[in-house]
């Protein structure tokens, strides 16, 4: 008999985190949640290490198919493993060989090596920079502002309304955190028609409402659109943001 | 006998030569377009990769296009690797092969991409984002180093499309950060990751595209 799924995830309520969560419900997958509290610098804890050595959330653990414990890490490759494994009947994903199989892929990788790391530094200039570099924030900003510029046009001719094909697939799921926090990262989402259009769509689907909050309350949404809400959010983040700033300089 | 793969490419630009690698690696026949960046954002090359960056591939034998060099290789070898030399069929190490995809494509290709930008690029020395993109790669440095610790390749006994996806960035470290180099003592600082890289760097395929590349960011000819 194969190996029942154990799955545990630890994670904290960020884009990269409720991917996974997110991905879990759509599939409708039990699991465990342990959360990694930052403002503890738990992320960077011996035990947490030995499951990521990078030192970041989302990670995964489950039972593989042989019985033993698979550790994986990298919110991209975790949400390939539970669509290979689980996603048997193709909910949120394509039989390989496929071309909408490769399109997700190269939505994905998009993502993961486009829209999230330069948001991500856009959130770092804007943010959580301890000195304002005016240029920091427009570079960045600029970036996003353009890969959004990509998304939108690509979703105007999307019959579906979504990325690839005529279903939600884990494409969408790894954007959708990162465009809810568009406000966050200094980026108007109403220049975006389309993707705007998505995001609210993909917020009506039960599995999205309810990933989103793990593992507490996702908050993004209306602190995009409450400044001063905003403010005080990132002020407790510059905190441990610099904190590890300086830890990784000691290194 | 396959017919050759279009590889949309770029003479300096390290992405796309990272999927040459594999190509050469995997023994599949192929041809490069060398793109100017100005042609990228407009059609027709916007039809084949929204995002008007290279690389690209165009593969007459499925039909299929792809952009995203993650994405690519990881089709590269699903479709061409048949025997498995680069990959793993089943098992964790296949998605652990995955996973450090993932991590080169997001942690190391981007971090080393605005590294460059604010060390060789920006026309005004800026302090504290050089500095910041310095740390990053330091700490990519110090993630490899201590995965590979005790080992040869990041998953398993055998060389894959992950190792292989790092050598291109791996190898700008020199023209990014010039003098600078001297001073992280990588040899030192980072020995595994330091026995790595010069294992992947003497594999033939690898040489032979990165003389290549050398060779056409030269102006050399194609
Ligand atoms: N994540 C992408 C990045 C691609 C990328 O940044 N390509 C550069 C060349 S190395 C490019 O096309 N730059 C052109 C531009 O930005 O206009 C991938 O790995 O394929
Ligand atoms: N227009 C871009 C072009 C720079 C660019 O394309 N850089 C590539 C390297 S050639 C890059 O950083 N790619 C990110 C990645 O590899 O993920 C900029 O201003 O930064």
């Amino acid at each position: 008999m194969a190996a029942q799924p154990d799955i545990h995830l630890y994670t904290t309520q960020t884009p990269n985190g409720i991917k996974i969560s997110i991905t879990l419900e759509e599939l409708g997958l039990p699991y465990k949640v342990t959360k990694i509290e930052f403002s503890k610098n738990a992320q960077k804890e011996p035990w947490f290490l030995g499951i990521n050595p990078n030192g970041r959330i989302p990670a995964l653990t489950d039972t593989f198919t042989d019985g033993k414990t698979i550790n994986l890490f990298e919110s991209g490759s975790i949400q390939q493993y539970l669509v290979d494994r689980y996603d048997k009947d193709y909910k949120i994903s394509y039989p390989r060989g496929t071309r909408e199989f490769y399109d997700v892929n190269s939505w994905l990788f998009f993502l993961n090596s486009g829209v999230g790391p330069m948001q991500g530094q856009a959130n770092h200039f804007g943010r959580y920079a301890p000195e304002h570099i005016e240029y920091g924030v427009k570079r960045y900003t600029n970036e996003t502002r353009r890969l959004y510029g990509v998304l939108n046009t690509h979703l105007e001719k999307s019959t579906s309304g979504y990325l690839v094909g005529d279903r939600c697939t884990i494409a969408d799921i790894a954007h959708w955190g990162w465009v809810a926090a568009a406000g966050w990262a200094g980026v108007d989402i109403e220049d975006f028609p389309a993707l705007k259009a998505w995001e609210e769509m993909m917020l009506k689907r039960p599995g999205v409402e309810k990933g989103r909050q793990v593992p507490d309350p996702h908050t993004m949404r209306e602190l995009s659109k409450d400044s001063d809400a905003a403010k005080k959010a990132a002020e407790e983040t510059k905190k441990w943001v610099q904190e590890g700033m300086a830890a990784d300089t000691k290194k | 006998m396959s017919k050759p793969i279009t590889l949309y490419s770029h003479a300096t630009g390290p992405n796309p030569w990272k999927v040459a690698m594999v190509l050469e690696e995997l023994n599949v026949p192929y041809d490069t377009k060398f793109m100017d960046f100005a042609d990228l954002k407009k059609d027709p090359y916007e039809q084949l990769c929204v995002n008007g960056r290279v690389p690209a591939i165009e593969d007459p034998n499925t039909g299929i296009n792809i952009w995203e060099s993650g994405a690519i290789v990881e089709y590269l070898a699903e479709t061409y690797d048949t025997k498995h030399e680069l990959s793993f069929e089943k098992g964790p190490e296949k998605y652990q092969v995955k996973q450090w995809l993932h991590f080169q494509m997001s942690g190391q290709g981007p971090y080393y991409g605005q590294c460059a930008w604010f060390n060789k690029f920006h026309p005004e020395r800026l302090a504290a984002p050089t500095e910041r993109y310095d740390e990053q790669v330091k700490r990519v440095l110090y993630v490899l180093n201590k995965a590979l610790t005790g080992k040869k390749y990041l998953v398993g006994e055998k060389c894959t499309i992950a190792d292989i996806s790092f050598v291109p960035w791996n190898e700008m470290l020199g023209f990014i950060l010039g003098d600078k180099l001297a001073s992280w003592d990588v040899e030192k600082n980072y020995p595994a990751y330091h026995a790595w890289h010069q294992s992947l760097l003497a594999r033939p395929a690898v040489k032979k595209t990165w003389e290549a590349k050398q060779k056409v960011a030269s102006g050399g000819g194609q």
